[in-house]
C-alpha cells in the first residue's frame, strides 16, 4: 500500500496484472508518457501520489486509478483506447472497447489547479475522441468531434491540454460515434481533487460508473443498438456478485461517487444508513442544501457523490432500486407463470423436451437451482450470502462496514458476524387468531380468476 | 440368304425338324425361366398358381412372414407371389407355350376321298395331302414362336419387377407416411400441451383470451394435421394391400415403425448406363425382337417362291382300272408375284426392329441416368437433413433449452420450438422415403438389383426404437450412420451402383 512506480504497483487481489508498458512506437516513446495497462478486473489499491501536490485517492471498485509522470510541472496521462475483453462476471466475459486494457478506462485522479496533459492514442477500428464531462477547460479541448476537434482517426495520438480548475467528481468518454462507443463500454472516471488536503477529506472513497450492456446470452459483444432493453447492469462493467463489496471500517466517513452512463436513471440506495448527496458533477453542493436520504436518484450523463459516517456494523445492502436492474440476463418477455398448475402438463411436456423442468410456477425464484444455461451467459440471480441464496445480481454489492477493519484495508472480512439475537428468527409459538370484522365470512385465500371488467355498460344503443 | 439357291433354303429347314423334333410342353410351363430371372434381380421367388393346393401352400407360406412386421423385401416376396395381377400374367406364359407347342406340330395330313358315279363309271379318289409348306416351315414356325415364347417370359418376368418395383414403392410410401403420422401427433402433442397451459395461464389470471385462441388454434391446426397425414397414411398403406393381394385377416399385417436408414454411402455414377443396357429386359425384348423378325425375313426370303406348294399324294382309281398312284405338286410360277413385295415387307419391320432396339437402348441409358441423378439428389438430400438439419435443429433446441433454464425464453417458446423440431424430422423422413422410392426407381431403371443383393432396407433399424422417437435428441438423429447393421447395406449399395 505505499506510493509506489508507474511500473510496479499493488493490487488489492494480490497480484500483479500489469502487463505492459510499450503501447507506443519507438519515436513516439521519447516524447510520450508511457500508457500503462490493467487486465485484472479486481480493485485495485488507491493510487497514492508519487509526485506533485498531496491528496486522498479515490478506490476505483473493480478498477484502478492511471499513473502518470510529471513533465515540466505538466501531470502527463496517456491513454490508448482499445478494444478490450472485460470479465463481467466470472463464467461471463465482454468484448467491449475501453482504455488501456479496460472498461470503464482507469480512473484518472488529479488535483485542482494542476494542469493536465493527456495523450490519447486511438487503437479502435474507427475514429474517436475524448470528451472531459464536468471541466470547465478551452472550448478546443472538449473533445466533440466535428464540433471542437478533428475526431481523432485509428493510429493517431491526439493530445488534450488544460488545467483541472475545480474540485469534483467527473468522467470522460467518447463524443464520436457516441451510441456506438458508449454502448461498447468507452468510459472513465475523473476526479479532481481539493487542492487543500483536509477539505471534503474523507476515510474511504469509492467510485465507479453505472453501465448497462445488452449482450445476448451465448454472445459476447453488446448489442449497440439496444435503447432500453438492456439486461446486465453494472457497476463499472461487472455485475453482482462480481462487483467487490466495499469495505469499511466502523465510523469511517465513507464517500461513494457514481456517475451514471446509461440510458435510465438509477436510485442508489444504501441500507443501514442516511447519506447525504455532498456533490455533483456541477461540484460541491453547500452543506445548507443537503439533505438526507437513503436513496439518491442519479439521472442519465449525472454524476454523485454521497456521504455517509458507517456507523453502523454489518453487511449493508447498496443496489440500484429499479429491481430489473439487480438482476442479470432476463428474458423480457416469458408470460407470468405464477398460479398456474403444471400437473400434467408438465408430463406431457417432459416427453416433448426431456430435461424440462416447471420453473415460474410459484413465483420467479429459482432457489438453489443450476441449470445448464447458454454459453457465457450469467444465472439471473446468483451469489450466497451466510444464509442461503442472495437472489439480486446487477447493480447490487454490499457496503461492509466492520468495527476491526484497519485504515487502508479494503479487504473483504466475510460474512458479518450478527451479535446474538440481532437476527430474524423464525416464530415456533402459538400464534393468535387473525383479528376479523365482525359478521364477515373468513377470508379465502384468491382463486386467481380472470379480471372480468364489463366497459361500456349500457351505452351499446347510443 | 438371297443368294442361296431355293433347294439349299429347303433342305435347311427340313433338316432342322428332322433334327429338333417337335416341341412339347415344359413341366414348369416357362416359369422356371420368369422365376429364375426375376430371383436374380429382385432376390425374391415367384411362382404360378396353378391350384388351390398351390394356393393354400401359399397362405401357409405366408404366415410366418406377416406375423412379423414386414420388411421391403418381403413385401415384394409377397407380392410376387401373391398379386393377382401377375399372376393373370403368368398364365400368359402357358398361352405362349401352348402356340410354341401347335406350331412344333405338323398340320394333320389332309385326306381327301372322291366318289363319282354317273354314266355306269364309279369313280372314286382317294387323295393323301400333307402341306407340304407346313412341313418344310414347321421348324422356322418353331423358332419363331419360341422366340415369342421367350418374349412372354421375357414380358411377364418385366412385368413381375414392374409389381417388385412398385410394391417396394407403395411400401416405403406406407412406412414413411406412417412415421409422418408418428410425428404429426407429436406436433400436435406439443401444441396440446401449450394449449393447455394456455388454459391455465388464462384460468390463473395471467393471460388473456387472446393469447389462449393463439395456442388453441395452433393445437387445432396440428389435430387437422394429423388427420390429413393418418388418411394419406390409410390411402398409402391400401395401395400397398392392394400389390400385396392380401385382403381379409391377412390385411392386418404390421409394419415397421420408422423407415430403414440411409446407406452409409452413395455408390458413383459408373456403369450405370451399362447394367441397364446389360440387365433391362426391355432392352432385351427389344433385341430378341429384332432377332425373330430377322428370322422371319429369312423365311419370308426362303419362301418367296414356294408360297402355295403344296404336295400331295394320289392314289387315284377310275372304274375298275388298277390303282393308280402317284403325286402331284403344285408349284406357283412367279409371274407376276415375285414376293419381292412380301421381302420388301419383311425388310422392313425388321429394320423397324432394329432401330426399336436402338431407341430402346437409347431411352434405357436415358432412363438410367435420369433415375441414377434422381436417386443421388435424393440421397444427399436426406444425407443433408440426416448430417446437417437435423444436428442443427437439435442445437437450436439444446440452445432453446438452455434459455429456457435461465428463464430467459419461457415454456411456449420451449413448445414451440419441439414443434418446429418435429416438423424437421417430419421432413427428414420425407426426404429419407424419397430416397428409397429413388432407389426402388434406379433398381426399375436399370433391370433390377443385381444378383444377390439383398435389400438394405429389409430389416427395419432396431436402434430405431419407436419409443425413443419421442426423445428430441433420437428423433433428431433418426437415422444413426454408425450402426453397424448399416455398413452391409451401404455394401450392398456399393455393389448396386457398381455392379460390372
Amino acid at each position: 500500500m505505499t506510493a509506489s512506480s508507474n511500473s510496479r504497483r499493488t493490487f488489492l487481489a494480490g497480484a500483479t496484472t500489469l502487463l505492459s508498458a510499450g503501447m507506443v512506437s519507438r519515436a513516439g516513446a521519447a516524447s510520450l508518457p508511457e500508457a500503462p495497462v490493467h487486465a485484472s478486473a479486481a480493485t485495485a489499491a488507491p493510487l497514492v501520489p508519487p509526485n506533485g501536490r498531496p491528496y486522498n485517492p479515490v478506490v476505483t471498485l473493480n478498477g484502478w486509478s492511471l499513473p502518470w509522470r510529471m513533465k515540466d510541472g505538466v501531470k502527463e496521462f496517456h491513454l490508448v483506447a482499445e478494444p478490450v475483453v472485460r470479465e463481467v462476471a466470472p463464467g461471463m466475459t465482454a468484448n467491449l472497447w475501453g482504455y488501456n486494457g479496460q472498461s470503464p478506462g482507469p480512473t484518472i485522479e488529479v488535483v485542482e489547479g494542476d494542469r493536465v496533459r493527456i495523450f490519447v492514442t486511438n487503437k479502435l477500428p474507427e475514429h474517436t475522441s475524448i470528451h472531459w464531462h464536468g471541466q470547465i477547460l478551452p472550448n478546443g479541448m472538449d473533445g466533440v468531434s466535428g464540433v471542437t476537434q478533428p475526431s481523432i482517426q485509428p493510429g493517431k495520438t491526439f493530445v488534450y491540454e488544460f488545467v483541472a480548475k475545480h474540485a469534483g467528481t467527473f468522467m470522460y468518454h467518447p463524443h464520436a460515434d457516441e451510441m456506438v462507443q458508449m454502448a461498447m463500454g468507452m468510459m472513465g472516471f475523473w476526479v479532481t481533487h481539493p487542492k487543500d488536503i483536509r477539505q471534503h477529506a474523507v476515510d474511504r472513497d469509492f467510485v465507479f460508473l453505472l453501465g448497462a450492456y445488452d449482450i445476448e446470452p451465448g454472445s459476447y459483444t453488446p448489442q449497440v443498438n439496444t435503447m432500453l432493453d438492456f439486461n446486465l447492469w453494472t457497476f463499472n462493467s461487472r455485475v453482482f456478485p462480481a462487483i467487490d463489496p466495499m469495505v469499511v471500517r466502523q465510523g469511517d466517513r465513507v464517500r461513494i461517487r457514481a456517475g451514471n452512463l446509461t440510458m435510465t436513471n438509477h436510485p442508489i440506495h444504501l441500507h443501514g444508513h442516511t447519506f447525504q448527496v455532498t456533490g455533483t458533477d456541477g461540484g460541491w453542493v453547500r452543506p445548507s442544501a443537503r439533505w438526507p436520504e437513503v436513496t439518491t436518484d442519479i439521472a442519465v450523463g449525472q454524476m454523485r457523490a454521497i456521504e455517509f459516517v458507517a456507523d453502523n456494523p454489518g453487511d449493508w445492502a447498496f443496489h440500484c432500486h429499479k429491481s430489473h436492474h439487480t438482476m442479470n440476463a432476463m428474458g423480457h418477455d416469458v408470460p407470468t407463470l405464477i398460479g398456474v398448475d403444471h400437473r400434467g402438463v408438465a408430463e406431457k411436456i417432459n416427453n416433448l423436451v426431456p430435461g424440462y423442468m416447471v420453473m415460474g410456477d410459484k413465483g420467479g425464484s429459482m432457489g438453489s437451482m443450476r441449470m445448464a444455461l447458454p454459453e457465457n451467459t450469467l444465472p439471473m440471480m446468483t451469489g450466497t450470502g451466510q444464509f442461503g441464496e442472495i437472489e439480486m445480481g446487477g447493480m447490487f454489492t454490499l457496503v461492509k462496514v466492520r468495527e476491526g477493519q484497519a485504515r487502508g484495508d479494503y479487504r473483504d472480512p466475510g460474512h458479518y458476524r450478527h451479535p446474538k439475537g440481532s437476527v430474524a428468527y423464525e416464530w415456533t409459538g402459538e400464534l393468535p387468531p387473525a383479528p376479523q370484522a365482525p359478521g364477515m365470512a373468513p377470508l379465502a385465500p384468491a382463486q386467481g380468476k380472470p379480471v372480468d371488467v364489463k366497459r361500456g355498460g349500457g351505452h351499446e344503443h347510443h | 440368304m438371297t443368294s442361296t439357291p431355293m433347294a439349299t433354303a429347303l433342305a435347311v429347314p427340313i433338316l432342322a425338324l428332322a433334327l429338333s423334333g417337335c416341341a412339347s410342353f415344359s413341366p414348369d410351363g416357362g416359369m422356371d425361366a420368369v422365376n429364375r430371372a426375376t430371383q436374380a434381380r429382385t432376390g425374391a421367388a415367384t411362382t404360378l398358381l396353378r391350384t388351390e393346393h398351390d394356393r393354400n401352400a401359399l397362405a401357409e407360406q405366408l404366415k410366418p412372414m406377416l406375423a412379423q412386421p414386414l420388411g421391403a423385401d418381403d413385401a415384394v416376396r409377397i407380392a410376387l407371389l401373391n398379386n393377382r395381377a401377375l399372376q393373370a400374367t403368368y398364365w400368359e406364359l402357358g398361352i405362349a407355350e401352348a402356340d410354341l407347342v401347335q406350331a412344333g406340330r405338323l398340320q394333320n395330313p389332309a385326306f381327301g376321298y372322291q366318289h363319282k358315279r354317273g354314266g355306269g363309271s364309279t369313280s372314286i379318289e382317294r387323295s393323301l395331302a400333307v402341306n407340304l409348306a407346313n412341313l418344310l416351315t414347321a421348324p422356322l414356325a418353331v423358332r419363331m414362336e419360341r422366340g415369342r415364347f421367350e418374349q412372354a417370359q421375357l414380358r411377364v418376368t418385366s412385368e413381375a419387377l414392374k409389381t417388385a418395383a412398385e410394391t417396394r414403392r407403395a411400401y416405403y410410401e406406407a412406412v414413411g407416411a406412417a412415421q409422418a403420422v408418428e410425428y404429426a401427433k407429436q406436433v400436435a402433442g406439443a401444441a396440446d400441451a401449450s394449449a393447455e397451459l394456455a388454459q391455465r395461464m388464462r384460468k390463473a389470471g395471467n393471460w388473456s383470451a387472446f393469447d389462449q385462441a393463439r395456442e388453441a388454434a395452433f393445437y387445432a391446426e396440428a389435430m387437422a394435421d394429423v388427420a390429413r397425414a393418418s388418411s394419406a397414411a390409410s390411402a398409402a398403406r391400401e395401395r400397398l394391400t392392394r400389390l400385396l393381394g392380401l385382403a381379409g385377416t391377412e390385411g392386418g399385417y404390421r409394419l415397421p415403425e420408422r423407415l430403414p436408414e440411409l446407406p452409409a454411402a452413395a455408390p458413383e455414377l459408373a456403369d450405370v448406363e451399362q447394367a441397364a443396357l446389360r440387365e433391362r429386359l426391355d432392352v432385351r425384348a427389344a433385341a430378341k425382337e429384332a432377332e425373330h423378325t430377322a428370322a422371319s425375313l429369312g423365311l419370308t426370303r426362303a419362301t418367296r417362291f414356294i408360297n402355295v406348294l403344296e404336295l400331295g399324294a394320289l392314289r387315284e382309281r377310275e372304274g375298275g382300272e388298277p390303282v393308280q398312284r402317284g403325286y402331284e405338286v403344285t408349284l406357283e410360277i412367279p409371274l407376276f408375284d415375285w414376293g419381292t413385295a412380301r421381302t420388301r415387307r419383311a425388310e422392313a419391320v425388321y429394320m423397324q426392329a432394329v432401330n426399336r432396339v436402338a431407341e430402346t437402348a437409347v431411352n434405357a441409358r436415358s432412363e438410367a441416368r435420369e433415375a441414377y441423378f434422381a436417386w443421388r439428389t435424393a440421397y444427399d438430400l436426406a444425407r443433408h437433413y440426416r448430417d446437417v438439419v437435423i444436428p442443427l435443429r437439435k442445437q437450436l433446441s439444446d440452445e432453446t433449452l438452455l434459455r429456457y433454464n435461465g428463464m430467459l425464453l419461457s415454456t411456449f417458446e420451449l413448445l414451440a420450438d419441439a414443434r418446429e423440431q418435429r416438423v424437421a424430422v417430419a421432413a427428414a423422413i420425407d426426404a429419407l422415403k424419397e430416397y428409397w422410392i429413388a432407389d426402388a426407381g434406379l433398381e426399375a431403371a436399370l433391370g433390377g438389383r443385381p444378383h444377390g443383393a439383398a435389400a438394405a432396407g429389409d430389416k427395419p433399424n432396431e436402434a430405431n426404437k419407436p419409443n425413443e422417437a419421442n426423445k428430441p435428441n433420437e428423433a433428431s438423429q433418426p437415422n444413426k450412420p454408425n450402426k453397424p447393421d448399416q455398413t452391409t447395406g451401404s455394401t450392398q449399395h456399393n455393389a448396386h451402383g457398381a455392379h460390372p
